[in-house]
């Protein structure tokens, strides 16, 4: 072949290039300039362009957009949607092995009725009918009865958006349990006190600076690679990114600066810098006397006993370095905070995270460009009516009562409180939900699994043999998200709503069926006038109309659109920042009142409940904040209203976990992290991930380790209060001296061979390739972990574990 | 104007080690259990608390003057004109000489096949229009595809304002993957490729 420029290729015209592709060197020539990134996919053998369908991935619930590529009927490749506005064509390791979830050798593709004792592993295939006729017949006598509430649902990852309240609340049922607490309630909780929302968005590529407790960006986050390819180009940008972690996380390691932190003292350092900032006269008077409750003199004067050498001594982050991340904070406007489970997955999780979002409000930083935003999402509208009522009858383990403020329950409570009589139970049906894996003091979550006295009827929706589907009475094969239909948002990175659509890859493989199916099935053969709410068609014509909420999206077409390109925003939108600060229409305002607080306006509806729509800000009607679930003032709530009244502080405050005031010298906390390349409890049969991350030895510090005459990959025992357990220590610098952490999603005693790091024969030739066998599958800790609730949030504790290490 | 020349560019500044790429890679070349094309190598260096974890995404070079061209006994080992090197798993003995030469460790004998095998720059994409399956789905945009002589590309761009690094400049092969902004701990030593552990 000839060498030919660029510019001499082009002079050859048409009839040149023609000659060139014939002779098969085209690209080789001329591809630099046409090379494109993603919307497309061709086979390697064929060469052929493969069909794309677009869809959404939940292999953990960020949402990104994905492209699921098919051959020959199969999903051959799955990659990021360029067009999902969140993820923008990029996808991490997690979302491309969604196809090793799809293919899983070992998946439930029939329907499963336990023959032997629970828990034994003995199954027998059933057909689809006999299955649903069975759980039916069991959900009418329950209902027959004339104690719905005794059938539960308890669900892992959902995003029916309430499609399983219409059954629950259909069948008569309130005892809907959700995963949230052993996730990051508290820190939903601790916004939603403050500023009303659950979520916050943290406009990083806007920002100067990044100040993070307790979050690996890098590695986990509600809304992962979207926030952290995002944190990136901020960093690009010149963005300064400051890490609290017990560990060095990959974020803290990518951080310009990493300090180590004691457990549980991440509000307190947040409240010294509050202090400092205060004090220095760098906080923004103007917005806290305006936008939040409480005036900014009285809140100097409230965080003047947080001192930076108080905030050391607990901490161990010292006063200097606190008093200087302050002031850089405080100057570098933008700036953010960024929290997550490192700060709330505490027993003061929601006060940590009320101390750590006041410093967004102390400099101004709230709704702003670069800054801590409010969340933007789409709107989709539920199925059709009829709808159902929430029925009356309440239910202690969907709202326990010692837990009021806990807006997101405490999920970890079920099966104790199950166990304790608190509520009678005759049919618990999860959702792929693994509790006997997932929850803290997992003997305990076994034992009351398998106790048929306190669980009557065990049925588990499930497309894998999970811990605790594996004590199920009968399983019913979910189909994969890669075979479902379900309109979806989230928290738009862009700061533009946007709306996207999961829609089918693939049929389901066997005879699994999508949950929502299952629901209609279920409800027509229960009767009794349940079957009504379900009454109207096929799940995508539904969609079709809950989609149209979003006024351009029904002139772009609609579902229609949404099939083609996978999600749908407005193009034309710019962000929106400080919403809160927009004037409110005289429409909105009609028949609204001034509350007694003397900003917050109030409207009374049809049965009387009042509801905040907006704030008098200088006399003039605003938007405000939202008000969410507790129904807060529409202010940013540095006072908490709700809190005192149920005897909690009302002023963000240093809150310490009491079982670390009384530690012995040789005891250490136990903390837990997660790995890019896992989730908490549902990816650990995806080949291509457990190759990379199939153990999770001990994090110990070198001197924590020398003390104890341990080496890198010894044997060491672990001792908690309830139990102990023997795994294998990494030594290693980046972690604090007086913390040992393990990674979630390893150690599984069930899900499957590949997740148990088991070589075997299937129709995939990769199980015959397991080679880590000998490394074994790690071992997960949460037997060592005992059950606990942060009093205001909710959320169970799993970083607040006293342990002591010993060589095994 | 000259032949293009494909190369990559990694930028460490923004690689946070997430392991996209690996996985993207097993997924569009079906590569088995037991090997990788493409890895992120992680180290980490210094004392507490001022200590640092490095990544540090490896694969085959395509080097100009690749080694593994040189010693294969039976020519199955080729370089194209746009500088991507290739193997025809036909020709293909299974000899291992090549795996012996690379000093990257970026070749490896498929365990199916039990030929020699590597990254291939995607090449089925490239001749497609397409950027490789690692640089489509790097989140953080750390990988950069593209023609080392047209100034105009990005790639280009790259290499002439910042100060790139290769693997092993030593060995003279004149390697095509630039590191922007490397640590010097994580380039040097130990395994540079994947391994077993």
């Amino acid at each position: 072949m000839v060498e030919l420029s660029r510019r001499s290729f082009l002079k050859l015209g048409a009839a040149g290039a023609a000659l060139l592709t014939l002779q098969g060197s085209f690209s080789s020539l001329t591809a630099a300039k046409e090379l494109t990134a993603g919307g497309k996919s061709v086979s390697p053998r064929t060469k052929k362009e493969r069909q794309g369908i677009p869809s959404v991935c939940l292999q953990c619930v960020s949402g990104c957009g994905i492209i699921g590529y098919v051959e020959d009927g199969r999903i051959v490749k799955i990659e990021g949607n360029p067009e999902h506005p969140n993820n923008r064509g990029r996808l991490c390791a997690k979302g491309q092995a969604g196809i090793n979830n799809e293919y899983d050798p070992e998946r439930i593709l029939y329907p499963m009725k336990r023959v032997g004792a629970r828990g034994e592993g003995k199954w027998k295939r059933i057909s689809r009918e006999e299955a649903y006729s069975e759980v039916a017949a069991r959900l009418r006598e329950v209902r027959d009865l004339g104690r719905p509430e005794e059938f539960a649902f308890h669900y892992g990852r959902n995003r029916l958006q309430d499609y399983e309240k219409r059954f629950m609340y259909a069948f008569g049922s309130p005892t809907i349990l959700d995963h949230t607490a052993i996730c990051e309630a508290s820190k939903k909780v601790g916004q939603e006190l403050t500023w009303g929302t659950d979520v916050d968005i943290n406009d990083a590529p806007n920002s100067r600076y990044l100040l993070n407790f307790g979050c690996s960006i890098f590695e986990a986050h509600v809304i992962h690679n979207s926030f952290a390819q995002r944190v990136v180009e901020g960093q690009m940008n010149g963005a300064r990114l400051v890490t609290f972690d017990v560990r060095l996380s990959n974020t803290a390691a990518r951080s310009n600066e990493w300090f180590p932190i004691k457990p549980g003292t991440d509000g307190l350092v947040a409240l010294a810098m509050a202090n400092v900032i205060m004090r220095e006269g760098l906080y923004d008077k103007e917005f806290l006397d305006t936008w939040t409750n409480y005036p900014s003199d009285k809140l100097a004067q409230h965080l003047k006993q947080f001192t930076p050498e108080m905030a050391e001594k607990e901490s161990g982050v010292p006063a200097a370095d606190i008093r200087r991340i302050a002031i850089e904070f405080a100057t570098a406007r933008p700036a953010t905070t960024v929290s997550y489970r490192g700060a709330c997955s505490h027993e003061n999780g929601a006060m940590n995270e009320r101390c750590i979002i006041l410093l967004n409000a102390i400099t101004g930083n709230v709704d702003v460009k670069g800054g801590f935003c409010l969340p933007r999402s789409g709107k989709t509208k539920g199925a059709p009516d009829p709808k159902p009522e929430k029925p009356s009858v309440k239910s202690v383990l969907a709202s326990p009562p010692d837990y009021p403020l806990a807006s997101h329950a405490a999920n970890q409570l079920v099966l104790p409180m199950i166990k304790a009589g608190k509520q009678k139970i005759k049919v618990y049906m999860t959702y792929w939900y693994n509790p006997a894996y997932s929850l803290p003091d997992t003997d305990l979550a076994m034992e009351v699994l398998k106790d048929e006295r306190l669980i009557p009827y065990f049925v588990a929706i499930d497309a894998y043999m999970s811990e605790a589907t594996a004590l199920a009475d009968i399983i019913l094969p979910d189909s994969t998200y890669l075979e479902r239909w379900d309109p979806e948002t989230a928290g738009a990175y862009s700061l533009v709503p946007y709306v996207a659509l999961r829609q089918p890859v693939v049929p389901p493989l066997g005879e699994a069926v999508p949950v929502r199916d299952m629901f209609g099935e279920l409800a027509r053969r229960i009767g009794g006038g349940m079957e009504k709410y379900f009454d109207f068609g096929a799940t995508e014509d539904y969609i079709r109309v809950a989609v149209l909420e979003n006024k351009g999206l029904a002139e772009a077409g609609g579902l229609e659109y949404l099939k083609k390109h996978g999600a749908w925003y407005d193009k034309s939108k710019k962000p929106d920042y400080k919403s809160y600060a927009k004037p409110l229409k005289p429409e909105e305002l009609a028949g609204a009142t001034v509350d007694a607080n003397g900003y917050s306006i109030v409207k009374t509806d049809k049965k009387g409940k009042k509801q905040v729509v907006g704030v008098m800000v200088d006399g003039k009607p605003c938007k405000g904040f939202p008000t969410g679930k507790h129904g807060i003032s529409g202010k940013f709530e540095i006072y908490s209203k709700k809190m005192e009244e149920k005897g909690f502080p009302a002023l963000p405050t240093y809150v310490p976990v009491a079982a670390h005031r009384k530690m012995k010298d040789d005891e250490l906390i136990l903390t837990t992290f997660k790995v890019s390349t896992q989730t908490q409890s549902r990816t650990a049969n995806c080949k291509w991930l457990t190759e990379i991350s199939h153990d999770n030895p001990l994090w110990i510090h070198p001197r924590t380790a020398a003390a104890r005459g341990i080496k890198d990959g010894d044997t060491v025992k672990v001792v908690s209060r309830l139990k102990s357990a023997v795994t294998r220590a990494r030594v290693t610098e980046g972690i604090h001296p007086g913390v040992v952490a393990f990674a979630m999603g390893s150690g599984h005693w069930e899900y499957g061979r590949v997740a148990g790091a088991k070589n075997f024969k299937s129709a995939d030739r990769d199980t015959e390739l397991i080679w880590w066998e000998k490394h074994g599958n790690g071992v997960h800790l949460n037997s060592l972990i005992p059950v606990a609730a942060d009093p205001v949030g909710g959320g169970q504790p799993y970083m607040d574990t006293v342990v002591t290490v010993t060589r095994a | 104007m000259a032949q293009v020349k494909y190369g990559m560019v990694v930028d460490l500044r923004k690689c946070y080690g997430c392991h996209a790429c690996s996985v993207a890679c097993k997924s569009e070349n079906g590569v088995p259990l037991g090997v990788f094309r493409t890895w992120v190598k992680q180290v980490e260096k210094g004392k507490y608390p001022e200590v640092r974890r490095y990544f540090l995404p490896r694969l085959c070079n395509h080097c100009d003057e690749a080694i593994c061209v040189k010693v294969c006994p039976v020519q199955a080992t080729y370089k194209r004109e746009d500088g991507t090197v290739l193997i025809n798993y036909d020709k293909c003995i299974g000899c291992g000489y090549c795996i012996a030469a690379c000093p990257y460790q970026a070749r490896y004998i498929d365990p199916v096949r039990k030929v020699a095998d590597k990254c291939t720059f995607c090449a089925h994409r490239v001749d497609q229009g397409l950027v490789p399956a690692c640089v489509n789905t790097c989140p953080a945009q750390a990988r950069v595809f593209g023609d080392l002589n047209d100034p105009q590309s990005e790639i280009a761009k790259l290499v002439a304002t910042n100060a790139v690094q290769v693997l092993r400049p030593e060995t003279g092969l004149r390697p095509n993957i630039f590191y922007i902004s490397p640590d010097v701990n994580a380039m040097k030593g130990g395994e540079l490729a994947w391994s077993r552990r």
